[in-house]
């Protein structure tokens, strides 16, 4: 039987693999949590776990939701993609728009007892700074030196005004505290990973996780938000699920009671049915568009751009691709920043004959007979993890051929499509933008020639364009300003630089048998789980 | 036999090696960028250039390799992109979850596979062989993803026998926490187990046959040896060697194998961090957990390898 050892070293392996996850099972997890009266626990689905625990440089969406709950921010987004106060009671400006100070709430604390001050703002923003850290980086450019004057001001000098820099920095830059982190090194690395736990301030405040598997976050007493009493749901557990089929499983399961991730369009219907689950409708923040590059010769002709705008049929995308859950947009303003999207502008109407005329007029012809139109050949590039995307893609090439257009579709996958879009080696590209928090930072970073945040997709290099856009970011009177918007909206719409062809609508499916009044913010980056609304939430 | 020995030992270090360097240039030849990750949206060159040069891929392809291979050989497998830790740490905290499942998947498919095959090749064309082939056939086909949404439908959503998702409830203790672990590990256990073991017995049901054919069981037939002993001790000794092999090749597959099943059972293992890996470009995150990958696999081979040769005294000599 000698042979048969192979067999014992193996099972072997196993026992001591067994013996290495089972001793001492859960004994990291402390002790066993008793069931506490009153306050109760939200548990919420997510699909990855949290890779950084850094404030000053996260970027997944679960490190965005965790650590926006933990870190207050100045201003906050309400459902109506308003700016609204938050840890500041507002701002104003002086100088023409060039000194930008926010003042405070004195009643936000850290967890570990000490006042949320002006000083801890001044210290993050000049973090930042000094090490170029995450997006809030590029807010921040034009900050020539900050002053904290008392514990409840902060003042941010600029070396130009720009309309937009109170609110951009508002909601984006999480206010870290400086006692702590002033003493930790390097801050691009820094967790805030106390021995004696998480310090925060904002709504929820991590106390423990079990890698892999769940986060578990404790609201915090002193939030100045939470209703009278504090917060109903005294605990919020982050729980992974990496697949959105077994997240909808664990949902109706009642194993969670919220899905962090919005419901995918192909699984709406089945959930709809469901009596104990209500969806929750959000607006998003980005939408998704075509994108002409304009350093291709034959994309810099307008009357191609233009017929390429009448070969996408925007309201049967919605219709079918969305499932009706979306909303159509013009020029490249999307309505949810109501006021700034021009009221007077008008869609370019889908007709794929007229595009053809369109194109004819302008010289191009058929001449091997082929029914497509000679050197209007283009490729589209887009992500192929965004399955509404591919499907449009398909959508729009038949369209475009029946105008003599030929598409090809390149749907690849996503870093490959990053990396291509990020070196501009794209005729088309189709995909769309996450979260814009305000128009004039869209506008900035998407058609300035000098091309600030890398994005502008369109490569664009349009002097005339530059000075609109400069001339609005310096604009401080509010209704100057917003016309300014308004007349750049329609610049664009007429050049035709992109196509949109929708704002999105997510769902998000919760247990409506167990919680209720969550207070939603457009997109899939706030929906549900931002910490404001989580501490509005009532059990039943 | 010491000779023997350190060939064995040096072809194993060189097998990883090799390993080590593919990956490590597979990863870098990938036409993605690992920082256009870490921002969404605006990103200055500066920024990009700054990470570019944490990461270190600012450096020559050649000069990043030898530092790779520096740190590696004094046990440093780097810091992740993503989630600025040491690998080695994150790694260690999900191997004994992958360990344990594709352990006992592993332990369970041999278990039952063995006796399967050799019923199967005793009871040739008989009813217990057709089911077998068909068992075989069928679990060859079956695709873990389909299996594993089927099991969790059926017996966590609709019986709810099962939990959904996850390794254990982190608030259980003592005797809870262990059956807490072993019921979370049952159904992605079960359809590992069920798409391994076909094959598995199938290739013991001819490996067997063709034992069964040979002198030495006719001889040992008619010295007397019931049917039951020639069967399970002469004709399987001989059958079980080619399946040795098997079974070293296949811990690979396993582990491996495991990303689909973590991910749909949301099981906190190395499979479900490649998965992530890949998708945040988490270059030392990947290369480290494919070096821990090849080294299971070669050192499993190895230990095989040592045993056959203590058990065989052809290749002692």
């Amino acid at each position: 039987m000698k042979r048969y050892r192979g067999t014992g070293i193996v099972a072997g392996i196993a026992a001591a693999a067994l013996l290495l996850s089972g001793c001492g099972l859960n004994e990291d997890q402390g002790e066993q949590p008793d069931a506490e009266a009153g306050a109760s626990t939200l548990r919420i689905g997510t699909t990855t776990d949290v890779a950084n625990f850094n404030p000053l440089g996260s970027l997944s969406k679960t490190d965005s939701w965790i650590l926006n709950a933990m870190y207050p921010q100045l201003l906050r987004i309400d459902g109506n993609a308003e700016k609204v106060p938050e840890l500041a009671e507002g701002y104003t400006l002086e100088d023409d728009g060039a000194t930008v100070i926010y003042t405070l709430r004195d009643d936000f604390e850290w967890t570990d007892g000490e006042p949320v001050t002006a000083s801890d703002v001044k210290f993050t923003a000049e973090a930042i700074m000094e090490k170029q850290l995450g997006n809030v980086a590029a807010k921040l450019t034009w900050v020539e030196s900050i002053e904290a004057p008392d514990d409840t001001t902060v003042v941010f000098h600029l070396s130009q005004p720009y309309a937009p820099f109170a609110e951009g920095v508002g909601f984006w830059m999480r206010v870290v505290p400086e006692h702590i982190f002033a003493e930790a090194g390097d801050l691009s690395a820094f967790a805030n990973d106390q021995a004696d736990g998480w310090v925060g301030a904002g709504a929820y405040v991590l106390d423990s996780m079990t890698r892999g598997q769940r986060y578990v976050l404790k609201a915090n007493e002193n939030y100045p938000y939470a209703p009278e009493g504090g917060a109903a749901v005294g605990t919020v557990e982050y729980v992974v699920y990496p697949d959105v089929n077994t997240m909808i499983l664990a949902l109706r399961n009642g194993d969670i009671d919220l899905m962090g991730t919005p419901v995918p369009a192909s699984a709406a219907a089945s959930l709809q049915s469901e009596a104990d689950i209500t969806m929750e409708e959000v607006g998003s923040l980005g939408f998704a568009h075509l994108t002409y590059n304009m350093q291709n010769p034959t994309l810099a002709e307008l009357p191609v751009r233009q017929a390429l705008s009448m070969v996408v049929d925007t309201k049967s995308i919605i219709s079918t691709i969305l499932q009706g859950d979306g909303q159509e947009m013009v020029g490249p303003i999307s309505p949810i920043f109501g006021e700034f999207d021009n009221p007077d502008l008008d869609a370019y109407p889908f007709d794929p004959a007229a595009a053809r005329e369109l194109l004819e007029d302008a010289g191009y012809t058929d001449a091997d007979g082929d029914g497509m139109l000679d050197g209007l050949s283009f490729e589209v590039l887009c992500d192929q993890s965004n399955a509404n995307l591919t499907r449009v893609a398909e959508v729009v090439r038949e369209d475009a051929a029946k105008a003599g257009i030929d598409l090809t579709v390149a749907c690849i996958e996503r870093n490959t499509f990053l990396s291509r879009t990020k070196d501009g080696q794209y005729e088309i590209d189709l995909s769309q933008w996450g979260v814009f928090d305000n128009p004039m930072d869209q506008l900035r970073s998407t058609y300035l020639s000098s091309n600030p945040g890398g994005i502008n997709y369109n490569l664009v290099e349009d002097p005339e364009l530059d000075a609109l856009i400069n001339d609005a970011a310096a604009t401080v009177d509010r209704a100057e300003f917003v016309e300014k918007i308004q007349g750049i909206d329609e610049y664009v719409h007429d050049q035709a630089l992109l196509t949109p062809l929708y704002v999105e609508t997510f769902r998000f499916a919760y247990r409506s048998d167990r919680f209720e009044g969550f207070d939603p913010s457009p997109s899939d980056l706030l929906g549900m789980v931002t910490g404001y609304s989580l501490s509005q939430v009532r059990p039943l | 036999m010491l000779h023997y020995a350190s060939k064995k030992v040096l072809r194993a270090v060189l097998t990883i090696w090799i390993a080590v360097t593919i990956t490590f240039f597979l990863l870098r030849l990938l036409p993605a960028d690992p920082t256009l990750l870490v921002v969404e949206g605006d990103m200055t060159p500066e920024m990009q250039q700054a990470l570019r040069e944490q990461y270190g891929l600012d450096k020559p392809l050649f000069v990043q390799y030898l530092l790779y291979l520096g740190e590696l050989l004094t046990g440093n497998l780097g810091v992740s992109f993503r989630q600025l830790v040491p690998v080695a740490d994150v790694l260690l905290a999900r191997l004994p979850w992958t360990l344990l499942l594709a352990g006992s998947a592993f332990v369970l498919t041999i278990l039952i596979g063995i006796p399967l095959g050799v019923y199967a090749a005793v009871g040739r064309g008989k009813v217990v062989d057709k089911l077998v082939q068909f068992l075989g056939i069928t679990s060859n086909a079956l695709f873990v993803p389909s299996v594993a949404i089927l099991l969790l439908v059926v017996f966590a959503a609709n019986l709810k026998l099962f939990p959904i998702g996850g390794a254990i409830d982190p608030d259980t203790r003592g005797l809870a926490a262990y059956a807490s672990l072993l019921q979370h590990l049952a159904l992605p256990l079960f359809s590992l187990v069920l798409v391994q073991v076909g094959p598995y017995a199938l290739t013991l049901r001819t490996n067997m046959l063709e034992v069964l054919g040979e002198d030495y069981i006719k001889s040992a037939r008619s010295r007397g040896y019931t049917p039951r002993r020639t069967t399970w001790l002469h004709a399987l000794r001989n059958a079980f060697i080619p399946a040795l092999t098997l079974m070293g090749l296949q811990l690979g597959t396993l582990v491996g194998g495991a990303v689909l099943t973590e991910t749909i059972f949301a099981y906190p293992g190395v499979g479900r961090l490649i998965y992530e890996s890949v998708q945040q470009l988490d270059y030392p995150m990947l290369q480290g957990a494919f070096v821990m990958l090849a080294l299971t696999v070669v050192l499993a081979n190895l230990a095989t390898d040592l045993i056959a040769m203590f058990l065989n005294p052809r290749i002692r000599t």
